[in-house]
């Protein structure tokens, strides 16, 4: 049990450190972390599905901007963990993925405090020209990170499954049915926070088009990528041409800009 | 690629070995993230082989680390389009200062200040808006069937287009500087991949919907002798009418300003609820 909870632990630093120091490869999502805790605890197959019912929940949530967001490393990783020590059904489990993340969130929002003073060591470094201390700020704020997510992790698998595996056997019938109807629920939620970010006027459209694809037709959402990316890539030809077309009838096209084409 | 050990421009002190090196410190650029300047010690890190080999001279280096521990903070899977820029205009300072000649460094602050915005704009929509749209909604539903292909599929669908943006970002920004990244908003083509690719992020999250949302009631209404389940009505409206619904009434109160934790607590007390009246 020890052994696992070290084991849970030092994915949950590494996890973390993902978007800290590996540039945010999207190893810290559930949907990715998921497997892993499933393997580490013997049951690949409850961490592969608890892992895409927490992302569902949590797609929404990312570290946009200035916001510290609720933790999805914690979350993500003892409520997997929780359903497979402590054998809750899934949309239990989902459900307390939530609080475990807006603890997360406390202390995502401590580590950011105390990193001033790293900080403070970097413009110490600046004032005497000495960039080895701006090295030390870096890797000082991640140990931070490292540390805080990893003892969440640890301490929480080695107190917290045999405590919540008593209060949710305490729990009353309609609340763990409350639960999983919530964690079916919530996706909705996750999707309209995305739907924020991209939604206007000249795509809503398309949303149906995914929409009716998938509830009449019956097709699969990597169908939908892929008609997607096909009207995407028409769009894109439709209007270059256009543009083209247009640029000719007044003066040359320029074509400074079209090497990035691929690439970008 | 050309050698690691020849300068890139002509006459210049930047190599290819050096942006090697800077494109592998751009990862940690939120490693000591912290309130007051954000990705500041990241971004400065970043620079540090580039600035070391410029300026020898202490006070220089001093006035360089300066510049690059202000405030910062974008979208880390485009970082690189700035420090790609402030690593020819760094370059071009060092040089100017010894030709004799000197160079104006505000501008640099300057640049980097005009560019977080408009760049992290870019990075979002692309990264956060779309590829991460589409990998999780292809990655969730493969790995809700109990498929490991989920989780690999997701890290991939994301990753090959973050790394390419990193790489090329670094590369063309060094090379172009600055005019690069004003011919890239100008030219359109930006506007125009960004507007593309939310076309394809909406059809996935519009899958998504009816797909991964659960949402139905079990609700019999009698009349008399005849009973009838309400979510058989609904399903013959329209399959997967209270998903759409219910995605509909969280996007309309997220657009109003109620805050996504408060909605996500509302979501499970109503859960509850319903339960208990036993009407979800």
């Amino acid at each position: 049990m020890v052994v696992q909870a070290l084991l849970l632990g030092i994915l949950a630093g590494f996890a973390m450190w993902d978007g800290r120091v590996a540039g945010q490869t999207m190893f810290e999502r559930p949907l990715v972390t998921g497997p892993i805790v499933g393997l580490i605890l013997g049951d690949l197959q409850t961490g592969i599905i608890m892992g895409a019912s927490v992302e569902l929940v949590m797609m929404g949530i990312a570290g946009i901007g200035a916001s510290t967001p609720p933790d999805v490393v914690s979350g993500g990783i003892l409520s997997t963990a929780f359903a497979i020590l402590s054998g809750l059904d899934t949309g239990t489990a989902v459900a307390l993925a939530l609080p475990v993340a807006t603890l997360g969130q406390l202390l995502g929002i401590f580590d950011r405090t105390v990193n001033l003073f790293f900080a403070r060591i970097a413009d110490k470094g600046a004032e005497e020209g000495d960039p080895s201390k701006v090295t030390f700020a870096l890797w000082g704020g991640a140990a931070v990170f490292w540390i805080t997510s990893f003892l969440v992790v640890f301490l929480g698998v080695l107190l917290g499954s045999a405590v919540i595996e008593d209060f949710v056997n305490w729990l009353p019938d309609f609340i763990l049915h409350g639960f999983e109807v919530a964690s079916g629920m919530l996706p909705a939620l996750g999707i309209a926070i995305l739907m924020n970010l991209i939604f206007d006027k000249t795509n809503a459209a398309y949303f149906f088009v995914g929409f009716v694809l998938t509830a009449l037709l019956g097709m699969t959402t990597t169908g939908v990528a892929i008609v997607g990316a096909v009207i995407a890539y028409v769009i894109y030809q439709t209007t270059k041409r256009h543009q083209a077309e247009l640029a000719s009838v007044t003066v040359a096209p320029t074509h400074e800009s079209d090497d990035l084409d691929g690439e970008l | 690629m050309g050698k690691t050990d020849e300068p890139l421009k002509e006459g210049g002190i930047i190599t290819e070995g050096d942006l090697r090196k800077v494109f592998w410190r751009s990862f940690p650029l939120q490693g000591s993230f912290n309130y007051e300047r954000m990705q500041n010690v990241g971004f400065c890190y970043s620079l540090l082989p580039i600035l070391k080999k410029l300026y020898p001279n202490k006070d220089d280096m001093a006035a360089a680390l300066k510049r690059h521990l202000s405030f910062f903070n974008t979208t880390p899977q485009v970082v690189t389009l700035i420090t790609g820029a402030c690593v020819a205009m760094e370059e071009e300072n060092a040089q100017a200062e010894r030709e004799g000649g000197s160079f104006d460094m505000e501008s640099i602050a300057a640049l980097k200040a005009a560019l977080m915005g408009p760049v992290a704009g870019i990075g979002d929509s692309f990264f956060w808006g779309t590829f991460r749209v589409i990998a999780a909604g292809v990655g969730c539903g493969l790995a809700a069937q109990g498929s490991i292909l989920g989780a690999i599929l997701f890290l991939l669908i994301f990753n090959v287009p973050a790394l390419l943006a990193r790489a090329y970002g670094l590369k063309l920004s060094y090379k172009g500087g600055v005019s690069f990244i004003d011919s890239m908003q100008d030219s359109g083509t930006v506007g125009l991949l960004t507007e593309c690719a939310k076309v394809l992020g909406m059809c996935v999250v519009g899958a998504m919907v009816s797909s991964m949302v659960t949402f139905s009631t079990p609700l019999v209404i009698t009349i008399g002798d005849a009973s009838v389940e309400l979510q058989a009505i609904f399903d013959q409206v329209l399959p997967c009418l209270l998903p759409l619904a219910l995605t509909f009434g969280c996007f309309g109160l997220l657009k109003k300003g109620v805050k996504t934790t408060t909605l996500m607590f509302a979501l499970i007390i109503a859960g509850i609820i319903g339960a208990f009246f036993g009407v979800l």
